[in-house]
């Protein structure tokens, strides 16, 4: 009897383990992105001229001979463009920062995943060759500077002189060789994805020269660099490691960032110190950065308010306008950062099934739903209605001249009896997939009430992710869903993977739609290898009017994250991964 | 003796249905393990690599091998055995669960005596009253209400963590920095852990108190007092042991909810956080040692009993 009652509360206690979901984040990102409202402040001060050995000259006077550094598609941000805005001469050193994190990590290689929380972490430990700002555009990071070949179809960079890692080895261009080579074309899913069948080789001409050689042109490369999507690894450390992916030295980092790890209690904390020999001069302030693994963001909030952790990355949207009236807590706001950004959660039509090859029927959910209202209750107006594919704050990218589809139920329900649906009660019955965490199951309940008022009935199923991901993407058993797709750091590389054919399948967070049209898949690879950036933004505005055309999805709003931190804490730079590079607390 | 060798089969089978339950959901650990954005290939490749691209019945052989070597698997988001990690996060559990049930048992007991003593009384209907309180209100909401008042409002203690994340302190300071940290989360478990105790104490005693032998004692001049301490609640007792038990057998599970809420790095949240990325290893083990616990726990209570009771030691 005893056996039976264990077997029992065995059986129980693993249902509800296997049919419990609770989390938070965002669909694609469900991290929190990282913002800075400050702009980074005290930029590296060049090395160079200290070493006159390799001189690294500014982009502007670079060889005559070579190509002419007029570089196509981004700027190379050839001198660092000092910032100071609110950091002091000299800001006060020392200090322990606090940050709140919503899982433990894991292991600390940011090389072999695009996870958030390992990213939030290895973010202050590891260097990109370029940093990106608010807006994708590249900074020096590693690379003091770079040229970009006419064509797009060459990269020099030149790294920043006495860089060392960790442990006191010396960085150069045979690391970075060897971290792209064996390490993120291999694993790093977004890196492999986007360079591995169009990058033709990486040479090493001397110790501080690296040169990536394409295949095709490539215009979007400086956005893949940073310490999110190309972190830089120690070679001497990962060579000869037969299994990088479980590899013991995951567990002990060696970087060349600002920080490096102290301890690591799973679970609990991972406490980083400062980096005395930083490649940039002066920094970092910190002494120490603690994240602290809190997964109730509630009780983060708590922990922020009395002063127990100095950052959070995602403050609640309910307690935005409370925490805005309180004097000790800054907010910022967020559109980008590791883990996603510029993020647009959107419905999902799955074309494959019947009713939605219907344009009409599409036309008519487009018209039903009232963004408007979801942009108010759901999502407490941190953002916007969404135009199109691409979010507006990709500026260059961007056009609202597309078509749109404002509330309206009357011309919903024309609609709907124009494709034959009669509107005797209830006209048909989908089904919608959200995310069981966040304020995901808020958008399916607006929508179910408003699609209602046009007679269509519809049947929210909430899912944790990790069931999610296989019933939309690999069983493709959905009628419709809800994902917050992230546009990052350039549409080539997260509005590309929701409506190219090739991408259609057993992908987590690809065209799961199965939308096809050769003329879009042109259009993308047009726009991906066209160096010009107003050319670019030509054929992304193309792109815009055929998808708003053709709703194979419908985009509902643009979220913006909002961060919030202590008052006293200064120079955050949350929008890279370096969030406490150049923070210091205000004395 | 026998009953452990019994206890052989039920461990096998109940760990065999917890492997089958969690592989049966739907999901696997691929994206929490390779993140997001990559394609076909990479994923294709990533499943290979962890087995996971292989028949569901051979992965459960392969499982049930190494088990059998006593080797529970190794996590994927952890990159180390499931145990090292389980045994990680075992002490900082019992930092809560062990004082949270000690203090419960003698609030449990001690109240469920009175309340007994005094049948219908105010005391019994305030614990009574109580201790349906305590049942019906949700841990979470109890927690975050807590947190709200005795750490927002009067500031008496930190609001989450098993230590405070800045101070670096040594020694006697350490300790009460954790003893501090600990205060709010004890308070939550023990409201939960009060309720069964004292309501079993209180029906035992209750029906013990009706007994003969009790009027015989009363009848020989014994005080009420001595005759309660004395002779009803020792025979009340098996119940009651019962109960804790049960609840340390539990114990090992953690408190997901109150260690989610208060941040405290225990294995329930630890086990919470397995089964969103299905990290398989961790729950299975978890599960495999919790039932292997109940089990203990049930011989323990046992010989428990045997002990408290001539009746159960002699086979009467």
């Amino acid at each position: 009897m005893r056996r039976l009652r264990l077997l029992s509360a065995i059986l129980a206690l693993a249902l509800i383990a296997v049919s419990c979901g609770d989390d938070d984040g965002d669909g694609s990102a469900p991290q929190p992105a990282a913002p800075a409202v400050e702009e980074p402040a005290a930029d590296p001060e060049p090395a160079a001229e200290s070493e006159p050995a390799s001189e690294p000259e500014p982009a502007e006077e670079a060889e005559p001979a070579a190509e002419e550094p007029e570089p196509a598609a981004e700027e190379p941000a050839a001198e660092p463009e000092p910032e100071p805005e609110d950091t002091p001469d000299v800001a006060p050193v020392g200090g322990t920062l606090v940050i709140a994190l919503s899982d433990d990590p894991g292991h600390f290689n940011p090389g072999i995943t695009t996870g958030f929380n390992v990213h939030a972490v290895t973010g202050s430990m590891f260097n990109g060759l370029v940093e990106l700002d608010d807006n994708a555009n590249p900074h020096p990071d590693l690379a003091q500077w770079w040229e970009v070949s006419d064509d797009s179809t060459q990269y020099t960079f030149h790294l920043a002189d006495g860089v060392r890692w960790h442990d006191g080895e010396p960085m150069t261009s045979a690391d970075v060789k060897f971290t792209f080579e064996n390490i993120l074309l291999n694993y790093h899913s977004r890196t492999k994805g986007g360079l591995s069948s169009i990058l033709e080789s990486i040479d090493t001409p001397d110790d501080a020269t690296v040169v990536f050689n394409f295949t095709q042109p490539y215009a979007a490369l400086l956005q893949r660099l940073n310490s999110t999507e190309a972190p830089i690894l120690p070679k001497h450390i990962y060579e000869g490691v037969d299994d990088v992916q479980t590899a013991d030295a995951n567990l002990t980092p060696v970087g060349t960032g600002p920080f490096k790890l102290e301890s690591y209690d799973i679970d609990n904390e991972i406490t980083l110190v400062r980096n005395d020999g930083y490649f940039k001069e002066g920094l970092p302030y910190l002494d120490r950065v603690v994240f602290r693994v809190i997964p109730d963001q509630n009780t983060q909030v708590l922990a922020l308010e009395e002063g127990e952790v100095d950052y959070i990355w995602r403050v609640p949207g309910g307690e935005i306008e409370r925490l805005s009236g309180d004097g000790s807590i800054t907010l910022h706001n967020i559109n980008s950062g590791p883990g996603g950004g510029f993020c647009i959660p959107t419905l999902t039509f799955n074309s494959e099934r019947e009713v939605f090859s219907d344009l009409r029927v599409r036309q008519a959910i487009a018209h039903a739903v009232n963004r408007e209202q979801i942009l108010a209750q759901v999502i407490f107006g941190q953002g916007r209605v969404a135009t199109g594919p691409i979010n507006s704050q990709m500026a260059f990218a961007y056009t609202d001249d597309v078509t749109s589809y404002p509330h309206d139920v009357d011309r919903a329900n024309a609609l709907l009896d124009e494709a034959g649906y009669a509107s005797d009660g209830t006209r048909f019955s989908i089904d919608l997939l959200v995310f069981s965490f966040g304020v995901f199951p808020k958008y399916a309940e607006v929508m179910r009430q408003n699609l209602a008022e046009v007679g269509i009935d519809v049947e929210v199923m909430p899912l944790d992710r990790s069931a999610f991901i296989p019933k939309v993407f690999t069983e493709r058993d959905f009628d419709t869903n809800i994902i917050s797709y992230c546009n990052n750091t350039d549409p080539s590389i997260g509005v590309a993977r929701m409506y190219i054919s090739s991408n259609i399948g057993d992908i987590p967070f690809s065209n799961g739609a199965a939308y096809v049209n050769p003329q879009i898949d042109e259009l993308f690879d047009a726009a991906a290898s066209t160096p010009d950036v107003a050319r670019r933004g030509e054929l992304y505005g193309e792109i815009q009017k055929i998808l708003t055309a053709e709703l194979p999805y419908l985009w509902l709003v643009e979220t913006q994250f909002t961060a919030g931190s202590g008052a006293n804490v200064r120079g955050l730079q949350a929008n890279s991964g370096h969030v406490a590079e150049t923070a210091f607390f205000e004395e | 003796m026998r009953r452990l060798i019994q206890a052989v089969p039920l461990v096998f089978g109940a760990s065999v249905v917890t492997w089958i339950l969690i592989h049966a959901a739907p999901g696997d650990p691929i994206v929490a393990l390779a993140g997001e954005d990559g394609d076909a290939g990479y994923y294709a490749m990533m499943r290979e690599r962890f087995g996971l691209d292989r028949p569901l019945h051979e992965q459960l052989f392969v499982y049930l091998g190494r088990l059998l070597q006593g080797d529970l698997g190794f996590s994927y988001r952890q990159n180390r055995s499931a145990v090292g990690v389980i045994l990680d996060q075992l002490p900082a559990t019992l930092l809560l669960m062990v004082p949270a049930l000690a203090i419960a048992t003698v609030i449990g007991i001690s109240v469920g005596t009175l309340a007994a003593a005094r049948k219908n009384s105010a005391l019994d209907n305030t614990a009574r009253t109580a201790t349906l309180l305590g049942h019906a209100v949700p841990v979470f909401w109890l927690s975050q209400v807590l947190l709200l008042l005795f750490a927002l409002r009067f500031d008496w203690f930190p609001v989450q963590g098993r230590n405070d994340a800045r101070a670096d302190y040594e020694g006697l300071r350490a300790v009460l920095d954790v003893a501090h940290h600990m205060v709010l989360p004890i308070v939550a478990l023990v409201t939960v852990y009060v309720p069964p105790i004292m309501r079993v104490t209180r029906a035992a005693v209750i029906e013990n108190l009706d007994e003969m032998y009790i009027r015989a004692a009363r009848a020989r001049g014994q005080s009420r007092r001595r005759v309660l301490i004395r002779h009803a609640l020792p025979n009340a007792m098996l119940p009651i042991v019962t109960v804790i038990g049960s609840q340390i057998g539990f114990m090992f599970a953690g408190s997901v909810l109150v260690e989610t809420v208060f941040a405290w790095p225990g294995l329930g949240r630890l086990l919470l956080s397995a089964i969103l990325a299905r990290d398989f290893a961790i729950i299975t083990a978890m599960l495999l040692m919790l039932s292997v616990t109940i089990i203990l726990m049930n011989l323990i209570t046992d010989l428990v009993y045997s002990l408290l009771d001539p009746r159960v030691r002699h086979g009467t």
